[in-house]
């Protein structure tokens, strides 16, 4: 069996975000990056099926990204991962979600893969698109938005969460693509002789121009913080000062007044 | 890896560069997962067991070894031989570090991992770390080191406890009372020191269940409640022949040489816990409100996050510094050196000055943070239920422990002294040098270009003021000095702070090139806001030094020479104090 993870790098959520030069992504400037949460538990679902099948299973984890995703990528091998896979490219964050999914549907295309794991989002860009958008190019089954994973006798029953509390389940045959929703599981954290012994494992890095061939079908125009909403101001003192204050506040501010 | 390999001390009498020091920006992406993995390990699982560990339940805190085991949080110091990680010095500090923040349970950690495991690890023999070492990296048994005594702290090899050997040889039996022992009451294998024959001072490998050993008391703490400190009775204790560690008589090399790492370890742990502690002060700066403004926007407060921020940074760059040697001298003996251990030891040991500084200079930053802590949370910080309490309380051991930081302080003039004694450090003929520039009453001494110029100004003029005062130290009382422990105290003053101000400001200098334009200036300021205050306090050292040692004609010289040599332009203190506590207060923690 031979499964593939696709994870995303994205900023340490409790950073304070600026806009980055042209208006169109945050500054990357002093950012921490991570793991993207919902692709740790797709990390996680790959190797517990790996435990659960005996080992059996190679998984193959990949990310697109500049040289700074090598330590999330080498983080997936010491949960568990066999191989890692880096597809570099420095301005992934200028690629739209068609063109990434495109990427790693080119890479993944002759690989014969049975299982594909994603996050069903990532936390800073945020489109849930693209696993979706990889087993359509590849044309296999797919599941979004998944808490619960069952694998026996080649099909994947998951458990899908739907608005307003309701549960599904769906039987996927393989090939077989889900994108993994916060409850599936609890990633484990890494242990050292894990750590070091994925030090060892093979780590390919191959250039974005190999697999991407498509143009970018959604821009993004601009980013920006929402606009702060005014503070309160408290008037104290004597009614008929406060009474002058305000109405001086109002003339000036606003055209209720004139 | 840095390669140029430093004796113990050198610092002193020579020029350190930037290419010389290892930082944690250094850090592979593996050593940075193993501090990732040992922070979400105290976040998701010791941290929720706070109160039930400081209840003294030791069920929980034994459960939370064997999960330290499973995590390999407990092999990272063992040979691969017998299933450890032999990996560097640099990562069990980051370790030590990341730890800190579970508090209590931290120094189960270092106990068990430091004292008592690498007595067993140096000096074992194959028996016996077949037979133990297994046990203690999977945390099945938690281990224990026994040196002090109810009349013998510092002064160790005044132990009483005594060991005979029985008529049939096959046992020892121990007789005394051990006092003051970490993980007492739950440990399965302590290491004992008892003299045989009233004289050999020698170390035992004593497993919990032997009879006639006995486990005493909690003692009742003002602080690091949540661990357990009991006395070890010894009485006819029957240790079989075999379980002797090491040689007869030799007790004392295991003792202090496993002191070293110790001193090492606890210079990262207090730097973790003052890094930790600062974060939670400034969270709370930020969200406290008074005059209806949060109470960070106050310069009083501003500036006692400044001064933190800086005062960690440099401790931080001492710790992996001094990391970063000890791992380039102990990279140069082969694995199949015959008597590994041996010159491992002594590697280790060639750094006993700066393993000292680490614990005095590091356990004194925490100090200083845990009060400026509590001085934050106001009120809050005086009550329980609101951490900075504890972390006031918790600090204080640190200061006493791993050898008390008067014990620590006077073992780096004394170490210094006796190795220049034995001609390994030039101290006399540079300090000759030094007395005529710093009496010449036109000398300002040396003169450093480039960046950090004023900061390697004051470093080359402090180095030389050390070596001035203890060199005439020396010759004023011959070997007499060493019960001159005020002048002792006040000279180490002026080494730790020079290893200090040094390991900061190489530590910029190297990292500096690949920083934003805001770390740039961060780093400056923690640089400059450090480097003023730690030279007022060695001026301050120097001048008590100098009044200690000299009078009339000669102490006025030496007064005005160290007033030239510690001046330290410090234009622009206010502006950098600002920036570096704008930039803690918009991270809400430690920034470097």
């Amino acid at each position: 069996m031979k499964i593939l993870v696709c994870i995303k790098q994205v900023p340490d959520m409790a950073s304070r975000f600026k806009v980055n030069g042209d208006g169109t992504w945050y500054d990357e400037t002093d950012l921490a990056f991570r793991m993207n949460e919902y692709d740790e538990y797709a990390v996680e679902q790959a190797v517990q099926l790996k435990e659960q099948q005996g080992s059996t299973p190679d998984i193959t984890v990949l990310s697109i990204g500049p040289d700074r995703v090598g330590e999330m990528i080498k983080k997936a091998m010491a949960m568990g991962c066999d191989r890692g896979v880096h597809i570099q490219d420095k301005d992934s964050f200028r690629k739209d979600p068609w063109q990434i999914a495109s990427a790693i549907a080119g890479f993944a295309r002759d690989k014969k893969f049975d299982l594909i794991f994603f996050g069903m989002q990532s936390q800073d860009r945020g489109s849930g698109q693209v696993g979706a958008m990889v087993a359509e190019i590849l044309g296999i089954a797919c599941a979004t938005t998944v808490v619960g994973f069952a694998f026996a006798d080649g099909v994947v029953t998951a458990k899908r969460e739907l608005e307003g509390g309701i549960r599904a389940v769906v039987k996927l045959k393989l090939p077989a693509l889900i994108t993994c929703q916060l409850g599936l599981n609890t990633p484990r954290y890494p242990t050292l002789p894990n750590i070091m012994k994925a030090k060892k494992k093979e780590l390919l890095a191959l250039p974005i121009a190999d697999f991407l061939k498509e143009k970018e079908l959604v821009a993004t125009a601009s980013a920006y913080p929402p606009a702060k909403k005014g503070t309160g101001l408290v008037l104290e003192g004597d009614v008929n000062d406060m009474v002058g204050k305000l109405v001086g506040i109002l003339k000036e501010k606003t055209k209720v007044v004139k | 890896m840095t390669a140029r390999l430093f004796k113990g001390a050198e610092y002193l009498v020579t020029e350190v560069t930037k290419d010389d020091v290892f930082t944690p920006e250094d850090f592979t992406d593996e050593q940075r997962q193993i501090g990732e993995t040992t922070t979400q390990f105290v976040l998701n699982e010791v941290a929720p067991h706070h109160e039930e560990m400081e209840n003294h339940n030791f069920d929980v805190v034994v459960q939370l070894m064997k999960r330290c085991g499973e995590l390999g949080l407990l092999m990272i110091d063992t040979p691969e031989k017998y299933g450890g990680l032999d990996l560097d010095k640099a990562t069990s500090m980051l370790v030590a570090e990341k730890i800190a923040p579970a508090g209590s349970f931290s120094v189960t950690y270092s106990a068990h991992t430091g004292i008592g495991t690498l007595p067993l690890v140096y000096y074992g023999t194959m028996e016996q770390k077949e037979k133990y070492l297994s046990k203690i990296i999977s945390g099945e048994w938690v281990a224990a080191y026994c040196l002090t005594e109810p009349d013998s702290g510092s002064d160790a090899l005044g132990a009483k406890a005594t060991a005979v050997l029985s008529a049939d040889k096959k046992y020892y039996l121990l007789n005394g009372t051990k006092q003051f022992i970490t993980n007492g009451a739950f440990a399965t294998l302590y290491t004992i020191f008892a003299k045989v024959d009233k004289e050999h001072f020698t170390a035992f490998l004593v497993e919990r269940n032997t009879e006639g050993l006995s486990v005493g008391a909690e003692e009742k703490k003002l602080g690091i409640r949540g661990t357990s400190t009991t006395q070890i009775i010894l009485e006819n204790a029957k240790v079989p022949v075999e379980n002797l560690l090491g040689k007869i008589g030799k007790g004392h090399k295991i003792a202090f040489n496993v002191l070293n790492i110790g001193r090492f370890k606890l210079g990262a742990g207090v730097t973790g816990a003052a890094k930790h502690s600062l974060g939670d002060a400034i969270k709370y700066a930020v969200e406290r409100k008074q005059f209806g403004v949060p109470i960070a926007s106050f310069g009083a407060i501003k500036e006692k996050i400044a001064d933190m921020t800086a005062e960690i940074y440099a401790a931080e760059s001492l710790v992996y510094r001094l990391a970063g040697m000890i791992d380039n001298k102990l990279a140069t003996i082969a694995q199949d050196t015959p008597n590994y251990y041996e010159t491992y030891q002594k590697g280790i040991e060639e750094y006993a000055i700066e393993c000292a500084i680490a614990k005095v200079f590091c356990s004194e930053v925490l100090a200083d943070v845990v009060d400026e802590v509590v001085q934050i949370y106001g009120g809050y910080g005086f009550v329980q239920g609101y951490p900075a309490e504890r972390y006031y309380r918790d600090e204080r051991i640190n200061r006493i422990f791993e050898g008390t930081n008067e014990i620590n302080r006077l073992l780096i003039p004394g170490t210094i002294l006796a190795r220049a004694m034995k001609d390994e450090l030039p101290l006399k003929s540079e300090a000759k040098k030094a007395f005529k520039e710093l009496t010449s009453s036109s000398s300002e001494g040396s003169k450093a270009a480039g960046p950090f110029a004023a900061e390697k100004t004051l470093l080359a003029n402090l180095k030389k003021i050390f070596l001035v005062l203890t060199w005439g130290s020396v010759k004023k009382h011959m070997t007499g000095i060493k019960n001159e422990q005020e002048i002792l105290m006040a000279v180490a003053e002026i080494a730790i702070n020079t290893f200090a101000i040094e390991s900061a400001v190489l530590r910029a200098e190297k990292i500096m090139p690949g920083l934003s334009k805001a770390k740039k200036e961060s780093v400056s300021a923690a640089v400059k806001v450090f480097t003023f205050n730690a030279a007022e306090q060695t001026a301050t050292a120097a001048r008590k030094a100098a009044y200690f040692i000299e009078k009339g004609g000669s102490l006025a010289e030496l007064l005005s020479g160290i007033g030239r040599f510690t001046t330290y332009d410090a234009t622009g203190l206010l502006q950098a104090k600002r920036q570096l506590a704008d930039a803690a207060i918009e991270a809400e923690k430690y920034i470097f």
